[in-house]
């Protein structure tokens, strides 16, 4: 019985097991291509651009290695936006998050095929996750006192800042960690990471990387204009400094001698140095535009000593203006109205090679800014996500100072707890809770197997650890034993934990819903390229 | 792809052997690829090293015994290959030396790495005692580097003329490196004396001659002629120098403008007052004393023009036209004097004054010298002469490698011996420490140790001699305790290689190895190659995208075009203030 085609050429509809398969397939083909970034020792990978210039990236961070893949998978494209998520909303654990929901996929698949069916699972995991987030929280709440009894606040950062760096910086962690700590300190509470400003400059190495209070612009200062001020009072601002052109389309002037053309451009330098003089009237000695500032201008603000910097970019005018205090200007009609920026000192430094500007003693006392150096621009940009990652984590802890240890501890105590449940439970739900447990092991196992050693032997003596009450046992990867967290000082975010948890979940059961996958006709190109 | 692997998902990770295949395949090519770079730029090391000649794609030859050259030009493909270019370029700006040097340090060690590997010991477990060891060894050179002087300028020479001889020009080395070193200590700030800005000394090449005619010069030099229209004056003695910023031609305005002509005795009227105008600059130039213009190059309009000229001539005005805008800071700097941007603020106290411009002829073209600058900044200028272009290129990247060494000596004031010594020393101590730490840490830095011999290694089979005969007999010298001990590549033996001078300053030496150590974890930490999508394709894509939203498909291709334009326009002219931004207002413009 020939039904007439519903879907258009080209689309094609896939159903039940099929579509199920397929997406279980694509998650966990996701999963295992980043798994082995997970850890302190997990490894890093190559991204290489198939455009031309075949650029090359280097890193560890399970957010940038997801986002820049090719995905034609609808559920693989589940577990990368979760991981993008997870990135906007806490910044580190991108690669776990997507670990979890991957192992979770995993184990319900092995469910499905013995006939539980697909709902049943989530509800499970559904409930199993409700129960795991009391009892972690009421964890964490007993961890975080013992936390603060043994170190204060800011060593508590420190020490899961350890943790939490990925390897590419190696030993020089400490100093990373420090770096860290120190830039988020400076925030004294606030999430605002964009007063925190991260400049990379190639060369040197990583330990010569270091936090500078106050910003750093990398632009010149123009010429002939004084190189160094005290007590900056700074004019942010986005204007043409060109010439006010009539933006109109066919707008021209007409005349008919040479002596009238050169009024015109007598009255266009004019307006010009108008333009300046309201500038001037501002009562400042810096200016900062975003865009050029041309030959003319430029050597009327060097006439009136002041410091004129051309073409800052978009970026970078932000965040002078946020750091100084000011507003960025675009008239200048009424002087009074325009908050300036201020700062005590503004000179030019040099970094490596290069010279940047220094702007020092800044109103906002937050804003620092960490200069990296490295061997080269993969090093850089990969010390870049590490500290975005830590900064995050840090300045998020600082608001919520609850920790739980780190090394897989939190996994295995809640393993253990879900088992307990799965013993009670009657029926069929019991399988799918023993699954979940199964699924919070595979981290601690991922974990040992990245850094190379029996993952099966360490997590039975952990999961035997476990079995005594109140223990701090987990992995240890650089002694490659089972040790004690509390002891060792490792820890990791309660926050980033509990964002983890749930987005995986959450991840698992949209896919695990799933039981149609409808591809639509690719849109046709005109061939008008 | 990956799909393709993981079509048979695995059941649990905890029941299964975990199968890393693959990722080993991976690391293996990416070190394959990494060494055989590191080979290609190996024979060129030391200073009996040999040359490259590299055609490039548009049929350019180049012949250079630089590696961060050599390895910039050949275009690698291959990630790892290409993180190796990538250090060398890093060594080259963070020391400007041994740019050879640190790729074949970076090639021995994934050498020993490959073994380390094939022995089963976990990447990372090598990864961190790989820093071990280069931390020491950054301790081991600290401490057997000798303090110097800054005023010492025969020590100064003698480094600057190490980093020489190993170059195709080393038989110039006794003139470049003392020259090298005057342009760096006269660009010192005795306020900031470490540091040093190297673009503060300008160099500038001049076919013809021979490197021998090299010189430094005390001022200023332009590879172009004076403005020979009209006749004017090629040579003027107590110069006042002007820099302007403004053109002298027919005014033009932003606006678009249009000058009606109805009859012809209104043409007459418009060429008189072109000239009328003109004249008023040129009398508003003269009345301030001025006798040299250096123009900057414009594209808007004619920076000047043949009538323009023709009154300079008159005036007696000597013209240099189209200067770069970047070389604008360094003129100003040197002459110490203000740019002008506008005619009504042409004043005699923005011009800079010397005791003589003029004209030279050289080789096949001219230049203009300016010499005797009163207060001159702290800049220096060195013409470099040389009977090919070949030749005097080499010659720029010889002295830039030698400038570099000077400027590492002002900035960290150590020298260490040269000739394969400290690395054999290295060898020595690190193999020593070695045995007392524990497990694999110890086996990982005695392999460190291993590879730095590669230097020595290299050194003496550059050379011609017996590389084996030579390493043992200097390892036996050092394990002697002469610590300065080195292959002297002119005597084919070895001797003390302080008393031969032969050294180089600290900062290449520590550079080096970290520089190799940091890149070496970096290689081993990686193990998968993903492709990805090109960013800026991306970008292009939704560029294209919206305009089609906004102009309808039809301009699609018009669009593109046009914007293709722009770019290139911008890129040739992007000294001049047109930006992109610009570029894209055109567009929108004409639309």
């Amino acid at each position: 019985m020939a039904i007439e085609k519903i879907l258009k050429d080209d689309a094609s509809e896939e159903k039940g097991e099929r579509a199920r398969m397929a997406s279980f397939v694509g998650a966990i083909a996701i999963t295992d291509l980043v798994k082995t970034t997970l850890g302190p020792k997990g490894m890093d990978k190559i991204l290489q651009s198939t455009g031309r210039g075949h650029e090359v990236t280097v890193t560890n961070d399970g957010a940038t290695i997801l986002k820049s893949l090719h995905i034609d998978n609808p559920a693989a494209k589940v577990l990368i936006d979760i991981s993008k998520v997870q990135d906007d909303e806490v910044g580190d654990g991108t690669t776990s998050v997507v670990v979890l929901a991957g192992e979770l996929l995993r184990e319900a698949e092995k469910l499905v095929a013995a006939k539980i069916h697909p709902v049943t699972i989530i509800s499970v995991y559904n409930n199993v996750c409700l129960f795991y987030r009391l009892r972690m929280a009421s964890e964490c709440a007993r961890n975080a006192l013992l936390q603060r009894v043994v170190d204060n606040k800011e060593n508590a950062g420190y020490a899961f800042i350890l943790y939490y760096l990925p390897n590419v910086l190696g030993f020089d962690k400490e100093h990373f960690a420090q770096l860290a700590v120190d830039a988020v300190m400076r925030l004294k509470g606030s999430t605002n990471l964009e007063a925190i400003q991260i400049i990379k400059k190639p060369g040197g190495s990583l330990k010569d990387s270091f936090l500078d209070e106050g910003f750093i612009l990398d632009k010149k200062i123009g010429l002939g204009q004084p190189k160094r001020i005290e007590n900056a009072k700074i004019l942010v601002a986005n204007t043409a400094m060109d010439t006010d052109k009539v933006k109109i389309y066919g707008a021209r002037v007409r005349v008919d001698s040479m002596s009238k053309v050169a009024e015109i451009e007598g009255a266009e330098k004019e307006k010009m140095r108008e333009k300046v003089k309201k500038i001037m009237a501002h009562g400042i000695n810096c200016f900062v535009n975003r865009q050029l500032i041309y030959n003319f201008p430029e050597e009327l603000f060097a006439d009136a000593s002041i410091l004129a910097i051309e073409h800052a970019d978009f970026d970078g005018i932000e965040r002078l203006a946020l750091v100084t205090g000011g507003e960025i200007a675009s008239t200048f009609d009424n002087p009074e109205s325009v908050k300036l920026g201020h700062c005590k000192l503004i000179e030019e430094i040099m970094i490596g090679e290069d010279k940047l500007i220094h702007f020092s003693g800044v109103e906002m006392g937050q804003a620092c800014t960490v200069v990296l150096r490295g061997a080269s621009h993969h090093v850089l940009d990969e010390a870049e996500r590490s500290l975005h990652d830590a900064l995050c984590v840090l300045s998020q802890t600082v608001n919520d100072t609850r920790v739980l240890l780190g090394g897989g501890w939190p996994e295995m105590v809640m393993a253990k707890e879900v088992d307990e449940l799965a013993r009670k439970t009657p029926g069929k739900k019991s399988h799918a809770i023993e699954a979940f447990s199964r699924a919070l092991v595979a981290i601690p196992t991922i974990i040992a197997d990245n850094a190379g050693l029996d993952s099966a032997d360490l997590v039975a003596q952990l999961r035997a650890e476990h079995h005594k009450e109140g223990c701090n046992a987990g992995i240890d990867v650089i002694s490659g034993s089972v040790g004690d967290m509390a002891e060792l000082g490792i820890a990791e975010s309660f926050k980033v934990k509990q964002a983890v948890l749930l987005s995986a979940i959450e991840a698992a059961e949209m896919i695990l819903r799933v039981d149609e996958i409808i591809t639509c006709a690719p849109r046709k190109r005109e061939d008008r390229m | 792809m990956a799909a393709v692997t993981a079509a048979q998902p695995r059941s649990s990770k905890t029941e299964s052997y975990v199968d890393n295949k693959r990722k080993e395949d991976i690391r293996q090519a990416n070190i394959k690829a990494a060494r055989a770079v590191a080979d290609a730029v190996r024979t060129s090391l030391g200073p009996k090293g040999m040359d490259k000649m590299i055609s490039t794609a548009n049929g350019e030859v180049i012949i250079t015994n630089d590696g961060a050259t050599i390895l910039n030009k050949m275009e690698v493909l291959q990630p790892a290959a290409k993180m190796l270019v990538d250090l060398s370029k890093s060594q080259d700006s963070a020391a400007g030396d041994g740019t050879t040097t640190v790729v074949v340090i970076a090639g021995a060690l994934l050498k020993q790495c490959l073994l380390l590997l094939t022995n089963g010991i976990h990447p990372t477990v090598i990864s961190d005692s790989l820093h071990k060891a280069s931390t020491k060894a950054v301790d081991v050179l600290t401490a057997m580097a000798v303090p110097l002087e800054i005023s010492d300028r025969e020590s100064l020479i003698k480094s600057a003329s190490t980093s020489l001889n190993s170059k195709v020009v080393s038989q110039y080395s006794t003139l470049l490196a003392p020259l090298a070193v005057d342009s760096v200590l006269s660009v010192v700030d005795p306020a900031k004396p470490d540091m040093v800005d190297l673009r503060d000394i300008k160099i500038v090449k001049k076919l013809g001659g021979t490197v021998d005619d090299t010189e430094l010069v005390k001022g200023l030099v332009f590879d172009k002629k004076a403005s020979h229209a009209a006749g004017g004056p090629t040579r003027m003695e107590n110069a006042k120098i002007a820099v302007i910023q403004f053109q002298i031609s027919p005014p033009k305005t932003d606006i678009e403008q249009s000058i009606v002509v109805s009859d012809y005795t209104q043409m007459d009227r418009i060429l008189k007052e072109e000239r009328n105008y003109i004249l008023g600059m040129i009398k508003k130039i003269k009345a301030t004393g001025c006798n040299v213009l250096l123009i900057q190059k414009s594209i808007l309009r004619d920076a000047v023009t043949d009538l323009s000229l023709h009154y300079l001539a008159k005036a007696k005005i000597m013209v240099i036209k189209d200067v770069e805008r970047e070389d604008i800071e360094f003129i100003t700097k040197t002459l110490n004097c203000l740019p002008i941007a506008n005619i009504e603020h042409f004043r005699a106290e923005k011009l800079g004054h010397a005791d003589l411009v003029e004209e030279v002829s050289l080789g096949d073209g001219k230049i203009v010298k300016v010499t005797g600058i009163k207060d001159m900044g702290r800049t220096t200028t060195v013409l470099i002469r040389g009977s090919n272009q070949l030749v005097i290129d080499e010659a720029e990247r010889s002295l830039h490698d030698a400038l570099c060494v000077v400027r590492c000596l002002v900035s960290k004031r150590f020298l260490i011996a040269g000739g394969g010594a400290p690395e054999i020393e290295l060898s020595r101590q690190l193999g020593a420490w070695s045995k007392v730490l524990h497990g694999m840490e110890g086996y990982c830095v005695r392999s460190f140790a291993e590879a730095l011999e590669v230097i020595p290694y290299t050194l003496a089979e550059n050379a011609g001699l017996n590389r084996i005969a030579i390493v043992t007999e200097l390892r036996n010298r050092h394990a002697q305790g002469e610590i300065n001990a080195g292959i002297n590549v002119r005597k084919g033996q070895i001797t003390n290689i302080l008393e031969e001078n032969v050294v180089q300053p600290l900062l290449v030496s520590t550079s080096a190895i970290t520089l190799a150590t940091e890149c070496v974890r970096m290689i081993l930490k990686i193990d998968d190659i993903v492709n990805v999508r090109d960013s800026t394709m991306v970008s292009t894509a939704k560029y294209l995208l919206s305009s089609r939203i906004l102009y309808g498909g039809f301009f699609l291709n018009f669009l593109l075009c046009l914007f293709v334009f722009f770019s290139k326009l911008c890129f040739l002219v992007n000294n001049e203030t047109i930006h992109m931004q610009h570029a894209h207002l055109a567009i929108q413009a004409l639309l």
